[in-house]
């Protein structure tokens, strides 16, 4: 035999069906061409603690199915979808397209329970303290997914071209062009010109789905490389039961196949939000219309939206300097945090972990009802 | 001993049934996600080019275009492209211009009708004379009225 060939292990023998059927030829003939029997091997060990806060541990992938359906939606979408007359497009797909409306309105929903399912998995492992060394580089590689996924939405809002896109965007860009320096560069590259045209909507497309999707796989897949080499992270409580006490799930199949049903589950909500409140399409964007009465961005932009609102005139650049400030205290946690249990630090972050999402729920709930 | 033997079989019934009814389930959800996507995708209507009235104004091209015997040359109606010419002896025909044998648009020569792509050869009345083409082109019923060429569908009984 050709050296070249890989030589099938001894405990995958031992595993495998016999050579004589021929599910066992297909199998060996594979493992001697592509040697993964140790990575079917790490994964057959990979495991998950079983505690009374396990139930956080699904949401990673509940973000990831939502993310699954935002490139199926998303690219069904594309084959109506025509940035050159988007509006008209729009509304093809909604009026004409059959299924349409109800593709469109999945693929917003999707994207809102998406940034929900991110909020709920970066406070739970927030609190669980998961961010502590060595998990570092997966905190910010989730900071990164975190900040992508908000721009996601920022991008895709523009897209259907209707009156909200158009002041959405003009609001949002304009901000941007407020930072010091390099924001009006900034600002004129996005919009491609001093205003939102759709000559921005040429920008934003190519963004929307190509860039940041692109990006988001990638920082994704070193996300959960990062899972796979250090194992999932185990509360200290956990941590300090005697091994004997230790239970844990096999990822494949017990909390695989806890998650499967959850996801559909999470499709089942996705059909019905979908069915219940389609997402509407205001008229075509007129940049000398007055904005629409009540305007107001998503709910996950409430919280600067009502920091702009609270400090007024002159005094705008605090709210914009705690909003630019803030990013950076979420990147710097694990390295103020370490691994020490208990510790004065430890508590001090808690704290201000749950000083910031009392403010961000209050905000939130503040700019929906003002 | 055989008391446990019997237990398992029981609950090999019973996970037998349950796999079965989570893989029909299954199968059940993916039919009902497949639909729609399925509904989406599928090519949407055309509308019909020569409309309501059942004939279609040629576009890019003009009577004067075709005055001359041996004149003519590529029009369009819609999407559709067209040829309209008047042949030597002076009569005013129109085709659709797509080759038959691999749907290039042909070309009017003035004496025979020719496809660039394959080298394929029509008559005047279609025919197909010459090089792959498997069939005669389709003809259409043409005619002028204040100074528009318009087309429409053959008659099943009429033919060139």
């Amino acid at each position: 035999m050709d050296d070249r060939f890989v030589p099938v292990p001894k405990e995958a023998e031992d595993r495998l069906p016999p050579e004589s059927s021929a599910s066992g030829k297909l199998l060996r003939y594979l493992l001697r061409r592509l040697p993964v029997w140790p990575l079917i091997a790490f994964f057959a060990k990979k495991k998950v603690p079983q505690h009374k806060h396990s139930a956080w541990y699904t949401l990673g992938g509940i973000a990831m199915f939502f993310f699954m359906v935002q490139v199926i939606t998303g690219v069904l979408l594309m084959i109506y979808y025509n940035p050159g007359s988007p509006w008209q497009s729009v509304q093809r797909i909604v009026m004409e397209i059959p299924f349409g409306g109800l593709i469109r309105s999945i693929h917003h929903w999707s994207a809102n329970l998406m940034i929900l399912t991110l909020c709920l998995h970066m406070f739970s492992t927030f609190f669980m303290k998961a961010y502590r060394p060595p998990r570092e580089i997966t905190w910010l590689t989730g900071l990164a997914l975190f900040g992508i996924t908000l721009t996601l939405g920022f991008s895709g809002y523009l897209l259907p071209w209707d009156d909200l896109s158009f002041f959405a965007t003009r609001i949002g860009i304009s901000e941007m062009d407020k930072i010091p320096i390099i924001g009006p560069w900034m600002g004129g590259i996005l919009r491609g010109g001093p205003d939102v045209t759709v000559e921005t909507i040429g920008r934003f497309y190519p963004l929307h789905v190509v860039v940041l999707p692109l990006a988001l796989i990638g920082i994704l897949g070193l996300h959960l490389l990062l899972i796979q080499v250090q194992g999932v992270s185990e509360p200290d409580s956990f941590r300090a039961l005697p091994e004997e006490k230790k239970k844990y799930h096999k990822f494949f199949s017990e909390f695989l196949f806890a998650e499967i049903p959850i996801w559909l589950f999470m499709m089942g909500i996705l059909v019905l939000l979908s069915a219940m409140f389609p997402r509407g399409l205001m008229p075509e964007a007129d940049p000398g219309s007055a904005a629409p009465e009540g305007i107001k961005p998503e709910w996950y932009f409430m919280v600067p939206f009502q920091m702009l609102k609270i400090f007024p005139g002159a005094l705008e650049f605090v709210g914009m300097v705690i909003m630019g400030l803030l990013p950076l205290a979420f990147v710097a946690v694990p390295f103020i945090d370490r691994n020490v249990p208990e510790d004065a630090r430890g508590r001090l972050v808690a704290r201000a972990g749950i000083a910031v999402v009392l403010v961000a729920v209050a905000f939130t709930i503040w700019g929906w009802l003002s | 001993m055989d008391n446990s033997a019997s237990n398992d079989k029981i609950k090999d019934k019973g996970r037998r049934r349950f796999l079965a009814l989570s893989g029909g389930l299954g199968l059940l959800w993916l039919g009902a996600a497949a639909y729609p996507v399925y509904k989406f995708i599928s090519p949407q209507p055309v509308p019909d080019p020569f409309g309501e009235e059942g004939r279609a104004v040629v576009k890019k091209l003009t009577p004067a275009d075709c005055v001359r015997p041996g004149s003519g040359g590529n029009g369009s109606i819609g999407n559709i492209g067209v040829i309209v010419f008047r042949t030597p002896e002076g009569e005013l025909r129109a085709f659709t211009s797509k080759c038959t044998h691999a749907g290039c648009n042909v070309n009017f020569t003035g004496e025979k009708i020719v496809c660039h792509c394959h080298g394929g050869q029509y008559d005047l009345t279609g025919k197909n004379i010459s090089g792959p083409p498997p069939k005669p082109l389709t003809q259409l019923k043409v005619f002028e009225e204040n100074g528009v060429l318009y087309v429409a569908p053959l008659d099943k009984t009429e033919k060139a």
